[in-house]
């Protein structure tokens, strides 16, 4: 039990001039679950991406059962016995299950066979037949893990499968990958939840800024003592720590305001509360990537969060834009107020353009508000001026204004965004996964100004696939399943209870 | 149109849409791969006057349409060395072989026969009639009394269909067109996929060529490929990516430029340009999802950088 299964050591690998992995150390052994854990930027997808063989390392060893190997690309890891599941799909969506299974595995014959079996013994099911574009997103989580187990892999490598799964389908992949390592295979895997790596691991690694400063057994570690070697300090959020949220109310901040009785109370709440700033009667949208919404009833008042929870590609596209006033619903009604802001899901691709610099992408929301512009001419002065409040205020780690937003780390673009939206958010903040790859710092921070936010007396839809962060913040919880919104009664508020919700509407695939 | 008078415009019609199936067939397989090669017009000039220099070198016509080959796939290479070794703009570098194409071969005519241009003699590819195919009443001697260059786009494109939709390395192929990233993470070598792919579509280009010079023209002029690579990249839209359809689509665009010399033998006062016009209307329509839903691969023309 002591020669490792796979060992990387001093790995360093640089893009361009951002060092990624800075000497980075990992020892896997036969029979277990390994966890690798890291603030965002720690170079946890890049470690697992040599391993895999993605990428070629720049400095340091890797040995596979003490032989020091070269992995420059996945057939060679695969040689060897190692299988990578990506953070990101790698499917082709125009191609069936099938082919996608098919697609380097090299032969096909018996093929269709050899995956019932698999199909059989792990339980993971999916339709071969169907379009991968067609299919939702557990349904390619389950192909994508297809794909490493029909290589039959002695190290099977998993980069945050968890993310689009439900608790009880996440529940299932546990208990198969304890299988695998009691089958005397490694698994090594990276999940965003603490308590859930810390409930299926044996062993832990984390990584800081490219090194590992922490390995060893994961039994009687605690979270706090993971956080400050994540964060190398101590930590604010137990929301984004995998805390479930609720109640988790050391911190007072964390205790759930009430929403309807909110008018009753005292605090400075209620003397916003109250006034309906949204409705959506009946409202259906059509979405060409997704089900879409139909027949949504939903009421947000002044001063409350109302939380939307569900497995990804259940209609929260479709919400998002219906709510934050980006399209038109195809029937029913919207009645939304002015000030808007949309903090999106995706930051790269809807939220910022990365060859703009940030008086630009700033400008680009604010060139509908009167006060940024003169005729029809933009007032650049101005514009400069909110994106240096931005920048100071929502402490972007950016030199200057004129950066371009590419340069930035994913949590200084999401500052940027918040800070600008919250700029918008007079009455109304749509906010899709806010903290959806932010590291724990990051996440505390958008979650604190969602919080304000909600205290300033600005109505709130926070609609996200993290179960935690919803429970966490919101006043009101529904689930959305297959496009339908199911109000989540009080009493059954909790993971499971909401997890049965969100299956509500038939399981998504 | 009498029945001889068809039977004409039938042989006529295969005849002009020979080329256009050699070219676009090699242009499916690069598209789908992710590459659209807007150079193809450079390939066939050069497979023209490359297979008229050989053809003259070697004083055979089948000789001919193999240098042609060879210099339709030369300008691809230096297309793919630029759009998929250096991951340039597919399109202007595209456009700069095609141009570079007319040129280079324009002054090499110039260089080795005179400015004016002397009258080339060249040993021509002979029709081959199949026995018994031949005698298919109508359409016999239309399909099957061609070139041989014609039977070899025949025979390819059910031979494609079946290699692209049938086989691990089809799969791999259209996988990288569609997404490269996930091709790479399944082995897939996406680079040398899209480089092979593009040789091979400068391959059939230079054929087509070669055609063009050795079995309709008997001679080498300058730009006579007249725009035909820019039609067999149409014609692959209207075929949908498809090897069956692309096939029966350049025979379609075939009929028409067929019909519009017709029409203006027959005396039609028309003007001919309408149906010359027509499958380019019908092209738009494919695209716009009138004639079924065509649906370009995901990845075409999007270069492709590893990290």
């Amino acid at each position: 039990m002591t020669r490792p299964l796979a060992r990387l050591g001093g790995i360093e690998r640089r893009f361009g001039a951002v060092l990624a992995l800075d000497g980075a150390d990992l020892e896997i052994r036969a029979g277990e679950v390994h966890g690798v854990l890291g603030a965002n930027g720690a170079g946890k997808s890049t470690l697992l991406n040599v391993l895999g063989g993605m990428l070629a390392p720049d400095a340091g060893v890797v040995e596979i059962e003490g032989r020091a190997v070269r992995l420059g690309s996945p057939r060679d890891a695969w040689a060897l016995g190692i299988a990578l599941v990506h953070q990101h799909f790698t499917l082709v969506p125009r191609l069936s299950a099938l082919e996608n299974l098919a697609l380097g595995a090299g032969h096909r014959r018996g093929l269709a066979g050899d995956l019932e079996k698999l199909m059989a013994r792990t339980g993971l099911r999916v339709p071969l037949d169907a379009r991968v574009e067609q299919l939702g997103v557990g349904d390619r989580q389950r192909i994508e893990i297809l794909k490493a187990l029909l290589r039959d892999p002695r190290v099977l490598v998993l980069d945050e499968p968890t993310a689009v799964l439900t608790p009880d389908e996440v529940d299932g992949l546990f208990g198969l990958l304890k299988e695998l390592a009691a089958d005397g295979r490694a698994v090594v895997l990276v999940a965003h939840k603490l308590d859930e790596v810390l409930g299926v691991a044996d062993r832990i690694t984390v990584l800081r800024n490219g090194r590992t400063v922490l390995t060893g057994p994961s039994a009687g570690r605690s979270v706090p003592e993971l956080v400050r070697a994540m964060v190398g300090g101590d930590a604010v959020d137990p929301i984004a720590l995998g805390l479930t949220g609720v109640d988790a109310g050391a911190t007072g901040a964390m205790s759930r305001p009430p929403a309807e009785r909110g008018e009753t109370t005292t605090s400075a709440r209620a003397l916003h509360a109250g006034g309906v700033v949204v409705r959506l009667r009946g409202a259906a949208l059509a979405d060409r990537s997704g089900p879409g919404v139909h027949g949504v009833d939903l009421e947000i008042r002044r001063g409350e969060i109302v939380g939307v929870a569900g497995v990804e590609g259940n209609g929260q596209r479709a919400l998002a834009l219906l709510a934050s006033g980006r399209a038109v619903p195809d029937s029913g009604s919207a009645e939304l107020p002015s000030g808007i802001g949309f903090i999106p899901q995706d930051r790269s691709t809807e939220g910022l353009i990365a060859e703009f610099d940030l008086v630009e992408n700033v400008g680009l929301a604010l060139q509908r508000e009167p006060e940024y512009v003169r005729g029809p001419w933009m007032r650049w002065d101005a514009v400069r001026d909110a994106a240096e409040r931005i920048r100071e205020r929502f402490e972007v780690a950016a030199p200057s204004v004129t950066t371009l937003a590419g340069a930035l780390s994913g949590g200084n673009q999401q500052r940027v965004i918040v800070g600008r939206e919250l700029t918008l958010a007079r009455d109304f903040l749509v906010a899709e996964n806010p903290t959806r790859g932010l590291d724990v710092a990051a996440a505390a921070f958008v979650h604190a100004e969602l919080r304000r936010m909600a205290t300033e007396g600005v109505g709130v839809l926070l609609v996200s696939t993290d179960l935690d962060e919803v429970l966490g913040l919101s006043n009101r919880v529904y689930a959305i399943a297959r496009g339908r919104l199911h109000d989540v009664p009080e009493e059954r508020r909790t993971r499971e209870g909401v997890g049965a919700f969100m299956l509500g509407g038939t399981a998504d695939g | 149109m009498t029945e001889a008078e068809l039977s004409l415009f039938l042989e006529a019609s295969v005849r002009l849409g020979i080329p256009l199936a050699l070219a676009a067939l090699g242009e499916t397989i690069s598209e789908r791969s992710g590459v659209i090669n807007i150079g193809l017009e450079g390939s066939i000039i050069a497979g023209a006057l490359g297979g008229a220099l050989g053809a003259l070198a070697f004083g055979s016509a089948g000789l001919g349409v193999l240098t042609g080959a060879a210099a339709g796939m030369l300008v691809a290479a230096v297309f793919a060395a630029f759009a998929v070794g250096l991951g340039a703009d597919q399109i202007i570098t595209g456009t700069a072989v095609t141009l570079g194409g007319l040129g280079m071969t324009g002054a090499v005519y110039q260089a080795r026969f005179g400015a004016t241009g002397t009258e080339l003699s060249l040993p021509t590819l002979q029709a081959l009639p199949l026995p018994f195919l031949e005698r298919i009443p109508l359409v016999g001697s239309a399909l099957f009394a061609q070139a041989p260059t014609a039977y070899v786009a025949y025979v390819l494109a059910p031979m494609l269909w079946y290699w692209l939709f049938r086989t691990p390395a089809g799969l791999e192929l259209r996988a990288v067109g569609e997404a490269p990233d996930a091709a790479k993470a399944a082995g897939v070598r996406v680079r040398r996929v899209r480089f092979l792919a593009t040789l091979v579509g400068g391959v059939l280009a230079g054929v087509a060529g070669a055609h063009l010079a050795l079995a309709h023209a008997g001679t080498f002029a300058e730009n006579m490929s007249a725009g035909k690579g820019f039609i067999a990249i149409a014609v692959v839209v209207l075929g949908r990516w498809n090897p069956l359809l692309v096939l029966g689509a350049a025979l379609f665009f075939g009929a028409a430029s067929a019909l519009q010399f017709f029409l203006q033998a027959l005396g039609f006062d028309l003007p001919y340009q309408l149906f010359l016009a027509l499958p380019y209307l019908l092209t738009l329509a494919a695209l716009g999802g009138w004639v079924g839903r065509a649906r370009a691969p995901a990845a075409l023309a999007i270069p492709w950088e590893s990290e």
